[in-house]
């Protein structure tokens, strides 16, 4: 059986296959001796076969972007200022000493 | 005829950084540049999307180490990538030509490997950021869109809501993380349907409610195709999304001519006339 992984970068690079039909890439795969999870993905378009082929199934995702949540302020330096809290109407008293900020 | 074969050259003294994208699609995007970065380094750092590129990362190099175990159900996400910088960090002080591969472009909606560099670089060390294929590059590959033709705005989804900014709906907007708005950690997704009913309203203002959203996905394997889904801005509330999904709202209204500055422009042509004749 061949290796999945290879296969899988021969595809990504090669321009003929990274693009080919369904039928035409299990034509290929089934000549190259794939594994019969990597010809069912290409199959049915679900990947969760290659997952269990390589023993990854239980491996999480991470999230597509890296970047802080915004309710995160008080622990990074992202370089933007402070999430904005509502400002609260000025009681009479302190509208008279004018604003504290 | 000389050979055009060159050896590497290693600066062995001191540790060294670099920080390279992966590309988003497995076998398709890796740049030679990023691959040799990842070569030559003596230890690597992943930070990918998806499990199978990180097994193909580690055909790449015999020490790759996963940054993925640092996330956690309900921990801060800052907190994770103040451990990544600090991981990379260290082996950076013991000397070592350290390498840090991300999803994507590494520069892009990462906040880790500017901190990193940003660190190192305060530290003497050297260090650099080669670019990757980015999510937003294939979004505008799949969708057919060129951001030059109307120009284009891009917010990570929260920013809409924290932040007085100004949408321009003659152009692209591309929103970010709409599908984890409101959610600080990996694994919570407790308050981010009111969130986005929220992000939807603030749309609202600036587009009709039957304005096209599309919903988009880049192809991480090169088994896969792109996900593109329309829909209208009411739906966008209600509509299953992750934070792999990128929201794109093409133009609203149509380009309006500055009358002002095209007088000035026509002025300043015919003052050129003018000169030229003279």
């Amino acid at each position: 059986m061949s290796d999945t992984i290879k296969l899988l970068e021969t595809i990504g690079s090669d321009a003929s296959l990274r693009y080919a039909s369904p039928d035409e890439l299990k034509g290929v795969l089934k000549q190259a001796q794939a594994s019969v999870e990597l010809t069912m993905a290409v199959t049915t378009g679900d990947c969760a076969t290659l997952r269990v082929e390589l023993k990854l199934q239980g491996v999480p995702h991470m999230p597509q972007t890296q970047v802080p949540g915004h309710d995160d302020e008080e622990e990074t330096d992202v370089p933007q200022p402070e999430r904005p809290q509502p400002t609260p109407a000025p009681s009479p008293s302190s509208a008279k000493r004018g604003s504290s900020r | 005829m000389p050979s055009a074969t060159l050896p590497s050259l290693h600066d062995t003294r001191r540790g060294s950084l670099s920080c390279v994208g992966l590309g988003m699609t497995l076998g398709s995007h890796l740049t030679p540049l990023a691959r040799s970065h990842i070569e030559q380094a003596d230890v690597v750092f992943a930070a990918l999307s998806d499990a199978i590129a990180e097994e193909w990362l580690k055909r790449m190099h015999p020490d790759v180490r996963s940054l993925q175990p640092n996330y956690a159900e309900g921990k801060p996400r800052i907190k994770t990538y103040r451990e990544w910088v600090a991981l990379m960090m260290a082996e950076l002080r013991a000397g070592k030509r350290v390498c840090g591969v991300f999803y994507g472009h590494p520069g892009i909606f990462a906040w880790s490997p500017h901190k990193v560099i940003e660190q190192a670089r305060a530290e003497g060390y050297e260090a650099h950021m080669e670019p990757g294929i980015s999510a937003e590059d294939c979004l505008y590959a799949d969708l057919g869109i060129d951001p030059g033709t109307y120009g284009c705005q891009h917010f990570e989804a929260s920013q809409l809501m924290y932040w007085e900014r100004r949408i321009d709906p003659a152009g692209y907007l591309v929103l970010w993380q709409v599908g984890i708005i409101g959610n600080r950690s990996v694994g919570r997704f407790d308050i981010g349907p009111a969130y986005r009913a929220l992000l939807v309203e603030r749309l609202g203002q600036d587009y009709p409610s039957d304005h096209e959203v599309i919903i988009y996905r880049g192809a991480t394997l090169p088994i896969e195709h792109p996900c593109i889904q329309r829909i209208t801005l009411r739906e966008l509330a209600d509509v299953p999304l992750t934070a792999e999904e990128t929201v794109v709202l093409p133009p609203a209204v149509t380009l309006q001519p500055n009358r002002a500055m095209l007088d000035r422009l026509q002025a300043l042509d015919a003052k050129g006339r003018e000169a030229t004749a003279a």
